[in-house]
């Protein structure tokens, strides 16, 4: 079986703005194993949300081909693109993007609605998820009572509702203090860890994007070739090698012994 | 595939925006009530004109079979009347309806019964009460307020032959009994009377300062505005206390056999000219005249009813595409105003039908709350919105005497008669087309909805 859960090939967006064309992408190649934990990184319109978008069947390719599961979905026809978006691929968004009037749990049941899961089954799922991101206490509160943290807590669920190939988070720390931003992307590590999901994370923050597995930088459309390691911190706890003590992963030096990490 | 899940929603989102729900929802009631309230108000005007049509026709066979019946009649009256047809029971007009009454001696009775071929000659003494009441009519050209006299006093020769062979008394009686040979002190009143002084039989009445009992009521024919009122007496009592001994205002002359009829009629109209002779031909003459009347009456109130139906249909169109529009517009704003959502739901798996369908059932919901608003709306206002929205065109030439009671309009008939029948079927209609008019005018903002590109959506704020 193919290891890699998501690939580009010879990937090529221009945008028509005003009669003048854009190269929003250009001849992006980039592969993604399954149980990656990716982040790309890059500037304010260097073209991260045109990747996420095309790699998340949100928009059509000018030219090359996205490989999803060992499907060119490049070659399937919009009417049916729903499927794919609904059972390959988690959606994180910057601004959280729950439904107002739903409470977190059928926030998250709702990418379900269609499936062939029962009510009960989705229920269940849905719970489960909620459990999984902390959130069991406040399965009945609707967006608005619950806190920035929690709400993107939510969304991880609702992402993660049909077990999707990939998870793309989009800036998903972008409306989040630093701290509740480690959280949620320590979150996402974890889910990465335990679960074994996939994940293509997109900020132009680098400590989070530090976080993850490996880290991509794309700029003015092109990945460049450099790629880095990530610390990942959750593969191994994030300790002081010479005291033990755990460190944030921004920290340079130590907080208690005060050696340079 | 459907499941409870796209209604609550829909449900959620209709209750979100609450006063723009409640203008829609009243604005679509109205069109629904404007929808529900015309047909039953046409419904109703073509019932009035049915059972006039009835009405007239049963009138018309009664009084052909009267005129049948007393064939050998020739009446002889001292007073012209006022045109309207005798023959009709008990339909006399009232004497002294501003008019003033003649006698003659009773001694005509017995010269005219002399004359070859005269059977019986009944005599009546008409009258009219010392009482008199002011009544306002309204009329389409305004109202008129009228004096005239409480009640007919019709003095009847009680002889049991008469009252056995002749239809001479009223026959309907609904209390007490009729009169009989012999009788004095006693009177007959038709129930608009006694409705009016408040008596009931065994009661006594006081008429030009003599009191008599009631002995018996019988049923009034024709509306209580137009309807005579008669207080019915022995013909000696009546000429006693109007001081008329001796003097008749009326004579029923029967004939041994039709054929003796004109002759008869010739000589009492000879020797007396006070009298005013009115044989079966004039009857008949006056039935045809009537019949002709009836019939250009009922075609000007068919004309009007389809006329008030052309004007319903282009009523109720309007009031369809309306609410249509209505849908189409709100639905289209919440569209273009929930892009956003609309983005995101398809970036988390819904398809295009999904997203139309939970958009066309949100159009549906509202339909279908105005669709309840406007069966309350149309219940408690149809016959207000119907007699507003159908022409105010007089059905019934008014003013028209011989059609004791039918001086309708038809705005008066519809908002007396239209009550909407609260029945599963008018109501299942109503929610029957409220759903369709929820679904057309949600189709296009949904249809819309469901191509928005979830990309482009997203972007949106």
């Amino acid at each position: 079986m193919n290891d890699l859960v998501l690939e580009t090939e010879k990937l090529d967006k221009v945008y028509k703005l005003g009669g003048r064309k854009v190269r929003a992408l250009s001849n992006v190649n980039l592969q993604v194993k399954r149980g990656d934990f990716i982040s790309i990184m890059g500037p304010s319109g260097s073209g991260k949300t045109t990747l996420l978008n095309m790699l998340g069947c949100l928009d059509k390719a000018t030219y090359g081909k996205v490989i999803l599961d060992g499907v060119d979905v490049t070659k399937v026809p919009e009417k049916a693109l729903y499927k794919i978006r609904r059972h390959k691929i988690g959606f994180i968004f910057q601004t959280f993007n729950l439904m107002p009037y739903l409470n977190a749990i059928e926030n998250v049941e709702l990418p379900m609605e269609g499936t062939k899961k029962s009510r009960d089954e989705k229920r269940k799922r849905a719970r489960e998820l909620l459990k999984m991101v902390g959130l069991s206490e406040r399965e009945e509160h609707r967006p608005h009572r619950l806190s920035a943290g929690e709400q993107q807590r939510v969304a991880i669920a609702r992402a993660l509702a049909n077990n999707p190939a990939i998870v793309l988070a989009d800036e998903l720390t972008g409306n989040l203090d630093s701290k509740t931003g480690y959280e949620i992307v320590r979150l996402l590590g974890k889910m990465n860890i335990d679960q074994g999901t996939t994940i293509v994370m997109v900020t132009h923050d680098s400590r989070m994007a530090s976080l993850a597995g490996r880290m991509l930088f794309l700029s003015d459309g092109r990945l460049a070739a450099r790629e880095k390691q990530g610390t990942h911190l959750l593969k191994k706890e994030l300790t002081c090698p010479y005291c033990g003590k755990e460190v944030q992963p921004d920290d340079t030096f130590c907080p208690r012994c005060g050696k340079k990490l | 595939m459907k499941d409870l899940g796209v209604l609550t929603r829909a449900f959620r989102n209709v209750s979100r925006r609450k006063i723009r729900v409640l203008l829609v929802v009243i604005a679509l009631g109205f069109s629904m009530a404007i929808m529900i309230s015309i047909p039953s108000g046409i419904i109703s005007n073509q019932k009035a004109v049915e059972g006039l049509s009835e009405n007239y026709e049963s009138m018309i066979e009664d009084m052909q079979e009267e005129i049948n019946k007393t064939a050998t009649l020739i009446e002889c009256r001292t007073s012209s009347g006022r045109g309207m047809p005798s023959g009709m029971p008990f339909g006399a007009p009232p004497s002294g309806f501003g008019q003033e009454v003649v006698f003659v001696n009773e001694t005509v009775v017995d010269e005219i019964r002399s004359i070859e071929g005269v059977k019986d000659v009944v005599s009546f003494i008409e009258t009219s009460s010392e009482e008199t009441t002011s009544e306002t009519m309204s009329t389409p050209r305004g109202d008129f307020t009228i004096s005239r006299p409480l009640y007919t006093i019709t003095g009847v020769c009680l002889n049991s032959s008469f009252i056995g062979n002749y239809s001479i008394l009223p026959t309907n009686i609904t209390a007490g009994r009729n009169l009989v040979e012999g009788d004095s002190g006693v009177v007959l009143m038709s129930s608009n009377l006694t409705d009016y002084l408040g008596v009931e039989v065994g009661d006594k009445v006081e008429i030009y300062g003599e009191y008599f009992t009631v002995v018996g009521i019988y049923e009034s024919t024709g509306q209580t505005l137009m309807g005579t009122r008669t207080a019915y007496m022995n013909i000696s009592d009546a000429q006693t206390i109007t001081s008329n001994t001796g003097n008749v205002s009326r004579l029923d002359v029967y004939a041994e056999d039709v054929s003796y009829v004109d002759g008869i009629a010739d000589v009492i109209e000879t020797a007396y000219s006070e009298l005013y002779v009115t044989t079966y031909k004039d009857r008949l003459e006056n039935l045809e005249n009537m019949q002709e009347m009836y019939q250009t009456t009922l075609e000007n109130a068919e004309s009007t009813l389809s006329q008030t139906q052309t004007v319903a249909f282009q009523e109720i169109v309007i009031a369809v595409v309306a609410t249509s529009l209505i849908v189409l517009f709100t639905m289209l704003y919440t569209v273009r105003e929930r892009t956003k959502e609309i983005g995101i739901l398809k970036a988390i798996g819904f398809s295009n039908w999904n997203v139309m369908s939970q958009f066309m059932l949100e159009g549906i919901l509202i339909s279908l709350i105005a669709g309840v608003v406007g069966i309350a709306i149309g219940i408690v206002g149809a016959p207000v919105l119907s007699s507003l929205l159908l022409p105010h065109v007089t059905l019934f030439p008014t003013q028209q005497r011989g059609i004791p009671g039918q001086t309708v309009n038809p705005g008066a008939a519809l908002s007396q008669s239209v009550t909407i029948t609260l029945d599963p079927q008018t109501m299942l209609l109503a929610f029957g087309v409220a759903a369709l008019l929820g679904a057309l005018g949600s189709l296009y903002p949904a249809w819309r909805a469901s191509r928005t590109s979830p990309m482009e959506a997203l972007r949106y704020e």
